[in-house]
C-alpha cells in the first residue's frame, strides 16, 4: 500500500489514544479484566480500523509472545495494552494481510510493549514519590486518597500518551516494511522465523505453565490432533 | 463502630484499584490502605487518634496478588474492628503478605489465564469470530477473577484472624491445578492453528511442511532453555526487515 493511501482520520486516532490509556490503566492499575492483553487490545485495534480477524491474529501472536513474561511482583514484563492496540491497528490499516505486514506489526508490539514498560517503571517512581510520606498522609487520610487517584490518572494519561505519539510512527513503519520488495526467499525466511518464534514461544509458555515432563506429552497431543483434523478434512 | 454494609461494598471495590499506586518501597500498600479506609473511617470514628494510627500502619510496606487483595483488606480490617493490638495487626500482616502473592500468581497468572487465553485462541483459529473469541475470553476468565474477589473479601471479613487456615485449602487453587493438561493440550492445538494461519499470510511463498519440521524442531530446545530461545526468537523478528532489505539490495 502506497504511503499515500493511509487513511487514519482525527476522530479514529483520538479513539485510539482514548481507548491506549483505558488499556494501560487496566493492564496494573485497574480493574485488571484482561482487557489489556494483546489477544484483545490488538483484537479491539483491528476491529476499529476494519478488520478484527488480522488484529487478533497478531493479538494471538503477541499473546504467547508475553507468556514468557508473566507479571510475578516487581518482574520486568512488556506493558502490552498500548502496544498491541497499535499493532493490531497498523496490521489492519496498512498490513494487508501479508508476512510482511504480520512481521512487522508483531516487530512494532514487541517494541512498543517495552517502551511501555518503562513507561511503567518510570509511573512506579512517581508513586513512591507520592505515597512514601507516611506520616503526613496519615495525618490527613484524605491526601491518601487524593495521590492514590492521581497516581490511577498518571496512568491512563501514559496511555493516552504512548498510544497517541506512538501510533503514527508506528503505522507509517509497518507501511515501509510492508513496502520493502521480498523475494521467495526472504518471504520463506520470515515464515520460517514467525513460525520460530511461535514454537520458542510455546516451548516458553509450557514450561513457565507446567514445568513436567508429562507437560510436553499433552502439547504434543494437542498438536497431533488438530493436524490429523486438518488432514482428514483435505482428504 | 461497626462497619455498614455501604462501608464494605465501597472498600471491596476499591480493592479493585489496590496496584494503582504500587511503588517499589511500599509495593501495594498504599493501595490496600486505600481500599481500607471506608472501613477504618468507620471502626474508628470515635477516635481520630486511632484512625490515623491505623493507617500509619497499614502504610507499611505490604504485598499481595491483586485479586486476593480483597482478603487482605477484609481480613485487617476484621482485626481493626476486634480491636487486636498494633502488634498482633503488623504480624498478621508479615504472615498473610507471602502466602497472598504467591497463591496469587501461581493460581491466576500461571494457571487460569494461559488456559482462557487459549481456550479463545483456539476458537479463534478454528474460525470462530474475533469478537466473539474475546468475548469468551473476557466472561470466562473475570467469572474466576470475580468469584476470588468475593470470596476472599467475604472470607476476610468473616474469618480474621483465621483466614491461613482457608488459603490452605483455597478451592480456585484444587479447580486450576486440574487444568494444566487442557492448557497444554490446547497450546500445541493453538501452535499448529496459528503456525496454520502464519503459513496461510505468505501466499504460498514457502512449503508449509518445511516450516513446521523448523517449529518442531525449535520446540524441543526451546521447551529445555526457553530463556535462551525466547530471546533468540525475539532477536529474528527484530532481524527480518534488515535481512529483506538486504535480499533487495543483492536482487
Amino acid at each position: 500500500m502506497p504511503l499515500t493511501d493511509i487513511n487514519l482520520p482525527l476522530a479514529t486516532w483520538a479513539l485510539l489514544a482514548a481507548l491506549g490509556g483505558l488499556l494501560a490503566v487496566d493492564g496494573v492499575s485497574v480493574p485488571q479484566i484482561m482487557i489489556s492483553r494483546p489477544l484483545i487490545s490488538a483484537t479491539l485495534g483491528g476491529a476499529i480500523m476494519g478488520n478484527a480477524a488480522g488484529g487478533m491474529l497478531v493479538g494471538a501472536l503477541l499473546e504467547l509472545l508475553s507468556m514468557r513474561h508473566p507479571p510475578y511482583g516487581a518482574a520486568k514484563y512488556p506493558d502490552t495494552g498500548p502496544a498491541g492496540l497499535i499493532a493490531g491497528a497498523a496490521y489492519a490499516e496498512v498490513g494487508g494481510g501479508s508476512l510482511e505486514g504480520l512481521v512487522a506489526a508483531l516487530l512494532v508490539g514487541w517494541v512498543l510493549g517495552w517502551i511501555g514498560a518503562y513507561a511503567g517503571y518510570g509511573r512506579r517512581r512517581i508513586n513512591g514519590r507520592l505515597t512514601l510520606a507516611s506520616e503526613f498522609l496519615a495525618a490527613d487520610p484524605r491526601r491518601l486518597e487524593r495521590r492514590h487517584r492521581l497516581a490511577i490518572g498518571m496512568d491512563v494519561i501514559r496511555g493516552i500518551l504512548l498510544t497517541g505519539g506512538l501510533l503514527v510512527p508506528a503505522t507509517l513503519l509497518v507501511a515501509l516494511i510492508v513496502l520493502i520488495p521480498t523475494t521467495p526467499t526472504g518471504t520463506a525466511i520470515g515464515a520460517t522465523a514467525v513460525v520460530t518464534l511461535l514454537a520458542a514461544s510455546i516451548g516458553s509458555a509450557a514450561r513457565t505453565t507446567a514445568p513436567d515432563v508429562r507437560a510436553w506429552a499433552m502439547v504434543l497431543l494437542g498438536a497431533v490432533m488438530v493436524l490429523t483434523a486438518i488432514w482428514a478434512r483435505a482428504w | 463502630m461497626e462497619p455498614r454494609r455501604r462501608d464494605l461494598w465501597q472498600a471491596w471495590w476499591r480493592s479493585f484499584t489496590v496496584q494503582g499506586s504500587w511503588n517499589y518501597r511500599t509495593l501495594v500498600a498504599p493501595g490496600v490502605t486505600y481500599a481500607l479506609l471506608p472501613l477504618l473511617r468507620r471502626i474508628h470514628s470515635e477516635e481520630p487518634e486511632r484512625l490515623q494510627e491505623s493507617v500509619l500502619r497499614h502504610l507499611d510496606s505490604f504485598n499481595t496478588h491483586p485479586y486476593l487483595s480483597s482478603l487482605a483488606v477484609g481480613a485487617l480490617a476484621r482485626l481493626e474492628f476486634e480491636g487486636a493490638s498494633d502488634d498482633e495487626i503488623t504480624r498478621f500482616r508479615v504472615a498473610l503478605r507471602g502466602p497472598l502473592g504467591t497463591l496469587g500468581d501461581r493460581t491466576v497468572w500461571a494457571e487460569w489465564r494461559p488456559f482462557c487465553l487459549l481456550v479463545s485462541i483456539t476458537l479463534f483459529g478454528l474460525g470462530l469470530n474475533p469478537l466473539w473469541c474475546a468475548l469468551v475470553f473476557l466472561g470466562v476468565y473475570n467469572a474466576g477473577h470475580l468469584w476470588i474477589r468475593v470470596w476472599g473479601f467475604r472470607c476476610g471479613w468473616q474469618q480474621g484472624r483465621e483466614v491461613g487456615r482457608l488459603l490452605r485449602a483455597f478451592p480456585f487453587q484444587r479447580f486450576a491445578d486440574r487444568l494444566w493438561p487442557v492448557t497444554m493440550y490446547l497450546l500445541g492445538a493453538a501452535t499448529v492453528l496459528l503456525g496454520r494461519a502464519v503459513v496461510a499470510t505468505s501466499d504460498g511463498g514457502t512449503s508449509s511442511r518445511w516450516l513446521l519440521f523448523i517449529a518442531g524442531l525449535m520446540v524441543v530446545p526451546a521447551f529445555r532453555w526457553p530463556n535462551q530461545f525466547g530471546r533468540l526468537a525475539v532477536g529474528l523478528l527484530l532481524t527480518i526487515p534488515i535481512l529483506w532489505i538486504l535480499l533487495a539490495l543483492t536482487g
